[in-house]
């Protein structure tokens, strides 16, 4: 196959491709449309006939309806905070004409975020806490992986750790970050580290566990072509192990970055702090007759973010890994 | 030759630990190599054939006894003692001259850069994989993936190039075309050669010595067979003739009357699934 | 999606970054404003992060953020909304945020040791009533037969004694009758529990386990020989936690009593204006460390919130409709118009349809409603010892003591002179300052009768008949 491909008979091989692939195009964009069509259809036949106290569970048009709301929302926002920026400058001016000594500054926006800063909250978040959580397991997760030693002392931690669940970490989290974080001019806010820190526990794991395994299953040719060519601890990392282990670890990457996504929303809901939860949790008090409406738009944005945080690490794992034959979904 | 071997193998032994004690591999292996001389090892398997290999190689260590290699006691692997593993061993996120150049890097010669690049270069001309040498493990043939183990092994100038049955896995065409190819780059370099082999034909063909291995435990050498063929050999004109008929017999009766192994028929048909596998897989993306 | 003003949150970024270019148009009310704040001192922190529960009564906040009051005291708030009591008490505490709309008794519990211990002082009561009890539908048929009728309406105050039957019932059939609150010590904690005692029912006493603090229960239960088990429930969860039937009833603050009737689960009894007549309710903390520090900021987010307090009870609540607007966005309360209008704009929903007018249920500023009385904080502190969460007998000399460390008239009197002083106040709205005691005269107006005087906490304490006595011990 492969030298028939290579074979510049191009017009053969056009006619040959093409009409596997307009049914495969077809097939790949129809299909997950009828899925989705009857996803909704499903879904406002099923809303109409459930009624919480809230009133009717909201429909897709209602949810549609609450997202150009929220869209809404965010431009008047917006347009507030520049009156806010204008104001601020009359008044400082205002305080430097009583009191010359002032040294004006600007003070960011004081209202409320927006859902679309929530999202980006969220993701700064998720992302912070996923590097540092990776930075931390995969070195550890290589050792585990070289050393039989290391592996059998780290282990236990690992399987006492791997199943506590990010709620139970949080209490604790929070009051070590209050305790252990305090600087006067904090560069990140407490909130954020308590967020960040619960999301790395929780991406340790997978990563940790897919690294360890992932390098102790090098084959062990390829350990004893690094032997004979007396290649030295640092290049037998790089040269060999991180290569050969690229694949695992990557499976544990997206593993723990899908976790690390909903640990976010669930500590987000429970602590308060900014980001996708909050807004779900703060929606969910209001208990107005939108509110229904406006979680469904978080949970659809929650799930579309996931998916496409997936795709990326697809896309990642794509471009580093050497093993191109390997399908990878 | 001089007194002094090359390569000398002295009462090696080696014990492997299990739960039940000790278990005894190999024991008593003597041997003597000279320089450049093409020496087979054949047995059935589990006879220790790969264990003396790796010890040579100083994958691992002798329990008892112990190699002496141009006066100098083996105790750990190195480049001057080369590798040609059974299955490759490529690194397969490495192009065929990554691959080759990774091993020149680690060969302390004090080559410059362009030297280098030409040394590596060089190498893949010798196995004739100069025009795939941009190509990823995956992309190329078994038997080619076999040429760039082999160009990687030569690359670091070995004083012994040893080979764990480096043609195990490939179908019988491809194998007979490396055959061919190693002969040709050992009537070139003169090498030391230590070669692993199942397949008789194999071991006279290529071989000076065939050293043939009584079976395990404790496995040691049973007879030593010199093959006296003169060289360049051409397997087709050796076909018909007797004398190497006759060290084929020589071979066949010491593994199939002297050392005759008894296997269950469950073993043999595992062996039988791992050998299709493994060939299959060497041979799938020819 | 292209019409995401992403990039102008990108501009207002660089625009902190950008200092000193500034427009030269001023108004002429701006300079005024900051040139009376000069004998006032400038804040020492103008950055401010305040945290609230989502309940109507956090009005005041908002509308001094929303009527930029906060901005005209050089402070630059931004306002937040905290999952539950507790979590807002600890990052007051912990500093995440710089103050709150807390529960009276939250800034008492806290100076006495118990629940979190830590130094907490307001400066600013926040309101006067605002709750009510309410009960499941199912409970309300069965009181409904025990609860008196004209022109065939209940008569209001509905007592508890017309719940005692249906509690009874329950206790006969090994039941639980468990009812929300929403904190330990809540004012509807201490409310409900004055309601059903009033009608015999017990709420239950504190256990004496004394922790760190002599003298102090660290039992946050209050079971003990309880007749109605009490639990802790966030606000806004109220309505869902006894639609799940987790609770018969409840005692919360607006609008989560009249969410209940909109939702149709359940109908509220008794307000706490019927209770205990403009008692007060929520007050504005800090901690001690934070006032020390900023005293400048402190009495200009007085300043600013007394502001709001009067707009909010100006021209007879004319503001109100306009401030149930603010507070139905959802970073504030969130919930519908409609529910929110209904206790905010001076009338109560009983059952549905039974829409009674009661002009100060919310009140915010009249009857000096944001003044910060010491015989307020001691009725706190009554409650506290009369349910056992003060396990030992205080002398009444400590009850003021707590009061003088925890209240803090002084820093309020500072802020309405300046308001004064500036002319957006006159000095008639406030109570003489020079000769305030900060003790309220004895106030005759509770459920069952009963006359509270704040300078003689433990003769108060005898004259109930469920509860602790001065001298007691469980």
């Amino acid at each position: 196959m492969f030298k028939q491909q290579a074979v510049p008979m191009i017009f053969s091989q056009v006619k040959q491709i093409r009409i596997p692939s307009i049914n495969n195009i077809l097939r790949a964009a129809a299909l997950p449309l009828i899925g989705l069509v009857i996803f909704l259809g499903l879904w406002s036949v099923m809303a109409k006939n459930i009624d919480t106290s809230l009133g009717q569970f909201p429909g897709p048009i209602a949810v549609w309806e609450q997202a150009t709301t929220l869209i809404d929302e965010h431009n008047a926002q917006m347009d507030k905070a520049d009156v806010f920026y204008t104001r601020q400058e009359e008044r400082n001016a205002a305080r430097v004409a009583q009191d010359p000594t002032y040294e004006p500054k600007i003070r960011a926006f004081t209202g409320a975020p927006t859902f679309f800063e929530q999202i980006w909250t969220s993701l700064y978040t998720v992302l912070v806490g996923f590097v540092v959580a990776s930075l931390i397991a995969i070195p550890i997760g290589i050792i585990c992986g070289l050393s039989k030693n290391a592996y059998t002392a780290i282990n236990p931690l690992i399987q006492l750790f791997k199943p506590v669940s990010p709620l139970a970490w949080l209490p604790l989290v929070t009051m070590v970050v209050s305790a252990v974080y305090v600087t006067s001019d904090p560069m990140f806010s407490k909130s954020f580290i308590t967020s960040a820190v619960t999301v790395s526990l929780c991406c340790l794991w997978p990563t940790l566990i897919n690294t360890a395994v992932g390098v102790s299953s090098i084959e062990s040719d390829l350990i004893n072509v690094s032997k004979v060519l007396r290649l030295n601890a640092l290049s037998h990392v790089t040269k060999i192990v991180l290569p050969s282990s690229i694949p695992a670890i990557f499976t544990g990457l997206r593993l723990s970055l899908g976790i690390g996504w909903m640990v976010l929303i669930a500590a987000e809901m429970l602590a308060q702090n900014p980001g996708l939860g909050k807004f779900v949790w703060d929606e969910f008090q209001n208990g107005s007759s939108e509110s229904l409406a406006r979680i469904m738009v978080a949970v659809l944005t929650i799930g579309v973010i996931g998916f496409i945080l997936d795709r990326l690490m697809l896309m990642l794992q794509k471009q580093v890994s050497w093993d191109k034959s390997a399908v990878l979904r | 030759m001089s007194n002094k071997h090359h390569l000398e193998l002295t009462q090696v032994g080696i014990d492997f630990p299990t739960p039940k004690g000790p278990f005894t591999a190999l024991q008593n292996v003597n041997l003597r190599i000279d320089k450049g001389e093409f020496i087979s090892l054949i047995g059935h398997s589990g006879c220790g054939k790969s264990t003396v290999l790796n010890i040579v190689a100083g994958l691992y260590q002798a329990t008892n006894g112990g190699v002496i290699l141009d006066n100098q006691e083996v105790n750990e692997p190195g480049p001057e003692r080369a590798v040609v593993f059974q299955n490759h061993s490529l690194l397969p996120w490495l192009s065929a001259y990554k691959n080759v150049e990774l091993a020149v890097k680690q060969t302390p010669n004090g080559r410059s850069k362009k030297e280098m690049k030409e040394w590596v270069e060089h190498n893949l001309e010798l196995v004739h994989m100069s025009h795939a040498a941009d190509k990823l493990p995956a992309e190329i043939s078994g038997g080619m993936k076999q040429r760039v183990g082999i160009a990687r092994a030569l690359a670091m100038e070995p004083k012994v190039l040893l080979m764990d049955e480096p043609f195990g896995a490939l179908d019988a065409l491809t194998r007979a075309h490396l055959q061919d190819s190693v002969m040709e780059i050992h009537a070139e370099l003169g090498n030391t050669v230590i070669m692993i082999t199942h397949d008789v034909d194999e071991a006279v063909l290529l071989s000076d010595r065939i050293v043939m291995m009584t079976n395990g435990p404790a496995a040691t050498i049973g007879e030593i067979l010199p093959i006296e063929l003169a060289r360049p050999r051409n397997r087709i004109e050796l076909a018909d003739n007797p004398e190497y008929n006759h060290y084929r017999h020589e071979v066949l009766k010491f593994l199939y009357e002297k050392q005759r192994k008894v296997e269950s028929v469950d073993e043999h048909r595992k062996k039988l699934a791992k050998h299709n596998k493994a060939s299959s897989k060497g041979a799938s993306v020819a | 999606m292209a019409s995401l003003k992403v990039l102008s949150s990108l501009k207002s970024a660089v625009k902190v970054l950008r200092v000193g270019a500034v427009s030269a148009v001023l108004t002429g009310s701006l300079v005024s404003n900051i040139a009376s704040a000069e004998k006032l001192g400038w804040p020492e922190k103008e950055e401010l992060k305040f945290g609230f529960i989502k309940l109507t009564d956090m009005a005041p906040l908002a509308v001094a953020y929303e009527k930029g009051y906060f901005e005209d005291e050089g402070l630059y708030v931004t306002i937040e909304a905290q999952a539950n009591w507790k979590v807002l008490l600890d990052r007051v505490i912990d500093g995440q945020l710089d103050g709150a709309h807390m529960l009276a008794g939250q800034p008492l519990g806290a100076t006495i040791g118990y629940g979190t211990k830590a130094d907490i002082i307001t400066a600013f009561s926040m309101d006067l009533n605002g709750n009510a009890i309410t009960v499941s539908n199912d409970i309300w048929k069965e009181m409904k037969k025990h609860v008196p009728h004209e022109d065939g309406k209940p008569v209001h105050p509905i007592k508890a004694d017309a719940l005692k039957p249906v509690v009874d019932d329950f206790k006969s059939k090994g039941k639980p009758f468990n009812m929300g609150m929403v904190f330990p010590v809540s004012t509807h904690n201490y409310e409900l529990r004055y309601w059903l005692a009033a009608g015999g029912i017990h709420p239950g006493y504190y256990a004496s386990l004394e922790g760190a603090v002599k003298g102090i229960s660290t039992d946050t239960k209050g079971l003990l020989d309880a007749d109605a088990l009490l639990s802790v429930t966030p606000p806004p969860q109220m309505p869902a936690t006894m639609e799940a039937g987790t609770i018969y009833g409840y005692c919360v603050g607006e609008p989560w009593n009249q969410q209940a009737v909109f939702k149709g689960i359940g109908v509220p009894v008794v307000t706490d204006y019927e209770i205990w007549k403009d008692n007060p309710e929520k007050v504005f903390g800090v901690s001690k460390t934070w006032a020390e520090k900023y005293p400048n900021t402190h009495i200009r987010v007085v300043k600013a919130m007394i502001r709001a307090a009067m707009w909010l009870d100006e021209n007879n609540n004319a503001n109100r409709p306009e401030a149930v607007k603010i507070l139905s966005k959802s970073q504030y309360v969130g919930a519908d118009y409609e529910v929110i209008a209904n206790s905010m704009t001076g009338t109560f929903e009983y059952e549905k349809g039974d829409k009674r007018s009661v002009p100060d249920f919310n009140v915010f500023f009249r009857y000096n409603a944001t003044y910060p009385f010491y015989s307020d904080a001691i009725w706190y502190l009554t409650q506290m010892r009369r349910w056992g969460q003060i396990s030992e007998p205080k002398s009444d000399e400590w009850y003021k003591d707590i009061a003088k460390q925890v209240y803090r008239p002084d820093i309020y009197a500072q802020a309405a002179k300046s308001l004064i002083a500036e002319g957006k106040a006159k000095a008639s709205e406030f109570p003489e300052f020079a000769t305030e005691s900060g003790f309220k005269p004895a106030q005759k107006h509770f459920i069952d009768n009963i006359v509270y005087d704040g300078t003689q906490p433990n003769a108060y304490l005898e004259k109930f008949t469920i509860g602790l006595k001065s001298d007691s011990k469980i």
